[in-house]
């Protein structure tokens, strides 16, 4: 019976919620492996590809690669999204860190808004477009879309659809990887032998430069034998030169390939070859592939080898073999001296002089040739650049004929070494794809807070900058500076999306609105079953609270000099407001807030003077307290203080507060410090008694003791300065020095502590109350 | 012109040869093809360098693909400066071999230190989460 008492009414939903989660992982599934995800001719597809990189590298238009890429996926996901999105009936997703179904046209039209999605393609890439130097720069591209104004609304509107649900899986490489292609990099093709195939094994670096790595390199992992084993195999890649063996295995390599039109071949090569590359080979496929012949191939793999110095380098010095094996020694010069043999082979007329790796016969396609270690350099400052370059170049060329050759070997070293046939694997638009997500991460509503000390340092370095450009009256360097957006600071309150019909709330938890896993509810015991001891400890719990609660607003309170000179003149006076209730509240939680009160009673200051922590607070607070306020606290210090120099005999704080304190001493009147001294030697106590243990215990505190000399000090000054004041009238002052001194010449000299310091008039002081001898005891004791 | 000034990034590393130093203690020397977000790596022409000593062995690996989280650190190298070094290379098999003997030197001396821990009561913990090697 209790099993048809189970609410299945209730499961149901659940369960439509599942079936309804089936369909979409199969549709997921689907995309992801099956047939949505692969493009079966992957050939044309790169092709078209290709054609559009080239398109988008001429023209720059905004909405390129990225657009169709966009279509390709398009259909499919438009109907799942739309699907999605009827169950969503939660309106406001405004976490940018949820991912976003893929909408390219909307965030083109109205780029930013909340709730475009943090990895938004090529709409945010083409806003960034190198580094940020300019000031407009952030607030054209990354401020957008943290920008609260638009109204939600508006933009609901639009993108309604799409925007709430989830991303399909095969969108999810937006998320965390470059903008997808129609097929994923790195996709093995499905035929073995490929019709263009024929054409593409001659197309320049790649295929030639694979044939000689496959010589040295054993290429994939399974086929690899155990370094012992290849170590033991005769001519392996491992041991020996790599360029012992003589050109020809690498020509009959590929003479094989060629003439058997690649099936032979393994499919790596081909397979190996990324998009990117195709961009740049599949302008060159129909060139100078009918005029093949082994002499240029030879050439050309000679060709090869001289820019393979720089995998030469890349080995340094090979291993053991003798240098007499080869016809010039090994090194990472060596590969001069292939320069040097090689033009012997490379008489080809298709050939340049120059061992270029990447076009040999062709008129350099303007973009693409860019040396790999400017890439980091905005697209017009590197064509500039390169412009200057071949002017160089040409007035080289022309100038020095065979000297040229010699001269021109440093530069051609090191052009080789650059003119790495692999580089620009990465796309200017990835590096800038993932300098975009580093600036994003840059951002801050407050870079105090997140990253204190590299705005120090900068700060540090600006104002070293500056007091050099005012001694030195060089050139003003120019000195480039990150310039980092600022957020402003938004509240998200989140709402979790509830799909309909399911059961409560969905965890879509994220970056910024992370899952609320435990409902904590706070429970306050009852006071009957406390004990004492618990009692103590709750009220020690409750001062280390409210030293808590009183260090947050300190914090704030010196935090507000730099506010103010951050903020505006209007907003002004409502910062010094806050600053001063602050401040109150403080003053207010160290002296316990007793409305109605008269405070009579220090307790629960010394609840917190006996906390290290709160000694040091109280050091902190002092200074933005008012001169009464400040007095007060100094004042239930000099009473209290046995009893906290008992306490703070293991912390051994106290001397932290001398500073302060003397601060206030400075601007104390007399008639508080008559009072103050009046609490630190405890008078009026009965003078039968023999000792004063108050006096005592103070003298043979470090603190107290330097606390007292301040203050007489201080007394001194006030007496000095004015000759006729009431001090010399006034009784208590005189009763008082005659005590304190009478107690410091009773005290033994081992008992007397140590003070921090002994104020230069304390004896001028005593010399008014004392006679010589005594006088001259007092100072030794000093 | 700095791509990002006063940041750390590793853009401007692309295309250079890198020597890179794995959590497992591994060394590898390639060239910087591809980075993302984490700091994931790209290597390519990865040679594994060992070194025992005064000695080191490369060993060709081909195509890395490092994950982030587990490069200790990594530096560009010097082209012109890298084989300006005191150190050894020699073969494969002669590097592997000091290596064993290496570990199992280290192993032993190990077991010695445990031992002797043990007798006088004290224990190591496990590493096994720790990056030692």
């Amino acid at each position: 019976q209790s099993l048809e008492d189970c609410p299945l009414d209730e499961d149901e939903d659940a369960f439509q919620a599942l079936g309804e989660e089936d369909e979409d992982i199969d549709q997921f599934n689907d995309d992801t492996f099956g047939a949505g995800a692969v493009d079966d001719d992957w050939q044309e597809a790169h092709e078209r590809l290709a054609e559009l990189e080239d398109k988008a590298g001429a023209s720059r238009e905004p909405d390129g690669p990225v657009g169709n890429d966009g279509d390709v996926l398009g259909d499919p996901e438009d109907a799942l999204a739309e699907r999605l999105t009827r169950l969503v009936i939660d309106s406001e997703l405004e976490d940018p860190a949820i991912m976003q179904a893929v909408h390219t046209r909307g965030p083109m039209q109205q780029p930013g808004g909340l709730n475009s999605s943090i990895w938004d393609s090529s709409a945010m890439l083409q806003r960034i477009r190198g580094p940020l130097l300019t000031q407009e720069m952030p607030s054209v591209s990354v401020l957008d879309y943290a920008l609260p104004q638009r109204p939600p609304q508006a933009r609901d509107e639009e993108r309604d659809p799409s925007e709430r649900a989830l991303p399909r899986r095969s969108s999810s490489p937006i998320i965390g990887s470059p903008p997808v292609r129609a097929v994923p990099i790195g996709t093995p093709p499905k035929q073995a032998a490929i019709p263009n195939f024929n054409q593409q094994i001659l197309c320049p670096k790649p295929v030639h430069i694979r044939a000689t790595m496959q010589q040295r390199y054993p290429a994939p992992y399974g086929e690899r034998m155990s370094p012992n084993q290849l170590c033991n195999v005769p001519n392996s890649s491992l041991l020996g030169h790599p360029f012992s063996h003589s050109v020809s295995p690498v020509l009959t390599h590929l003479q094989r390939a060629q003439l058997l039109g690649g099936a032979q071949v393994k499919p790596l090569p081909a397979g190996r070859m990324s998009p990117s590359q195709f961009a740049r080979v599949s302008g060159l496929v129909g060139s100078p592939l009918p005029s093949v012949n082994p002499k240029l191939l030879q050439g050309r793999v000679g060709q090869m080898m001289s820019p393979a110095g720089g995998f030469r380098a890349f080995f340094g010095a090979p291993p053991a073999p003798p240098p007499s094996q080869l016809p010039h020694p090994p090194g990472p010069g060596s590969h001069l001296q292939n320069l040097r043999s090689v033009p012997s082979l490379s008489r080809h007329p298709a050939c340049s002089p120059r061992p270029s790796v990447t076009v040999p016969a062709l008129p350099r396609p303007q973009p693409q040739m860019f040396r790999p270690d400017t890439t980091h350099l905005h697209p017009q400052h590197r064509r500039l650049l390169h412009q200057r370059q071949q002017q160089n170049r040409n007035q080289h060329r022309s100038l020095n004929g065979s000297g040229g050759d010699r001269g021109g070997h440093r530069s051609s070293h090191q052009e080789q070494i650059r003119k790495d046939p692999y580089a620009n694997l990465m796309l200017q638009r990835e590096k800038d794809w993932v300098s975009k997500i580093q600036m994003m991460q840059l951002q801050s509503t407050d870079p105090y807070l997140d990253d204190y000390y590299y705005q120090n340092y900068f700060q540090k370095l600006e104002k070293l900058a500056a007091a050099e450009e005012v001694h030195g009256d060089g050139p003003k360097k120019e000195r480039t500076k990150l310039i980092t957006p600022q957020v402003a600071k938004l509240e998200h309150t989140y709402k979790p999306v509830q799909f309909e019909g399911s059961l409560g709330k969905l965890t879509v938890s994220s970056v910024n609105n992370p899952r609320k896993m435990i409902d904590a509810v706070v429970t306050s015991r009852s006071e009957d079953d406390e004990t004492k001891e618990k009692q103590v400890r709750d009220k020690r719990r409750q001062t280390l609270v409210t030293i808590e609660k009183t260090y947050s607003l300190l914090l704030d309170v010196e935090d507000y000099e730099r506010r103010y000179l951050l903020s505006l003149e209007g907003e002004r006076p409502a910062l010094m407001g806050e600053r001063k209730q602050k401040i109150c509240d403080m003053y207010d939680n160290l002296r316990g807030k007793a409305p109605g009160q008269d405070r009579p009673s220090d307790d629960h200051f010394m609840q917190i003077m006996c906390i290290r922590k709160g000694k040091r607070l109280v050091a902190r607070i002092l200074p933005f307290l008012a001169p009464e306020q400040a007095a007060d606290v100094l004042m239930a210090t000099a009473r209290n203080l046995p009893f906290l120099i008992k306490k703070d005999a293991q912390d051994e704080v106290l001397p932290c507060l001398l500073r302060p304190f003397s601060h206030v001493l400075y601007h104390l009147p007399l008639g508080t410090v008559t009072s103050l001294v009046q609490q630190l030697t405890n008078l009026p106590q009965s003078a039968a008694a023999p000792t004063n243990l108050h006096l005592t215990a103070v003298l043979q505190n470090k603190f107290g003791l330097s606390l007292l000399y301040l203050v007489l000090s201080r007394g001194e000054e006030l007496q000095s300065s004015d000759t006729n004041t009431e001090l010399m009238q006034d009784n208590q002052w005189t009763e008082l020095m005659l005590m304190a001194t009478r107690e410091l010449l009773r005290i033994p000299q081992g008992a007397l502590a140590k003070p921090v310091s002994i104020p230069s008039n304390l004896i001028s002081l005593f010399s008014r109350y004392v006679d010589q001898q005594k006088l001259n005891l007092l100072e030794t004791k000093l | 012109m700095n791509y990002m000034p006063g940041t750390a990034s590793l853009i401007q590393d692309i295309d250079k040869k890198h020597l890179v130093l794995l959590r497992d203690g591994r060394t590898l020397i390639g060239y910087l093809r591809s980075i993302d977000q984490f700091a994931n790596l790209v290597l390519h022409q990865t040679v594994e360098r060992i070194h025992v000593g005064k000695k080191y062995g490369d060993i060709p690996r081909g195509i890395f693909v490092v994950r982030g989280e587990n490069v200790v650190l990594l530096g560009e190298i010097d082209l012109e400066k890298e084989s300006d070094t005191p150190l050894q290379q020699v073969s494969i098999e002669e590097i592997l071999e000091e290596q064993r003997v290496e570990q199992q030197a280290k192993q032993e001396s190990e077991k010695l230190k445990v031992q002797a821990l043990k007798e006088r009561g004290l224990s190591v913990p496990r590493g096994d989460t720790l990056d030692e090697y």
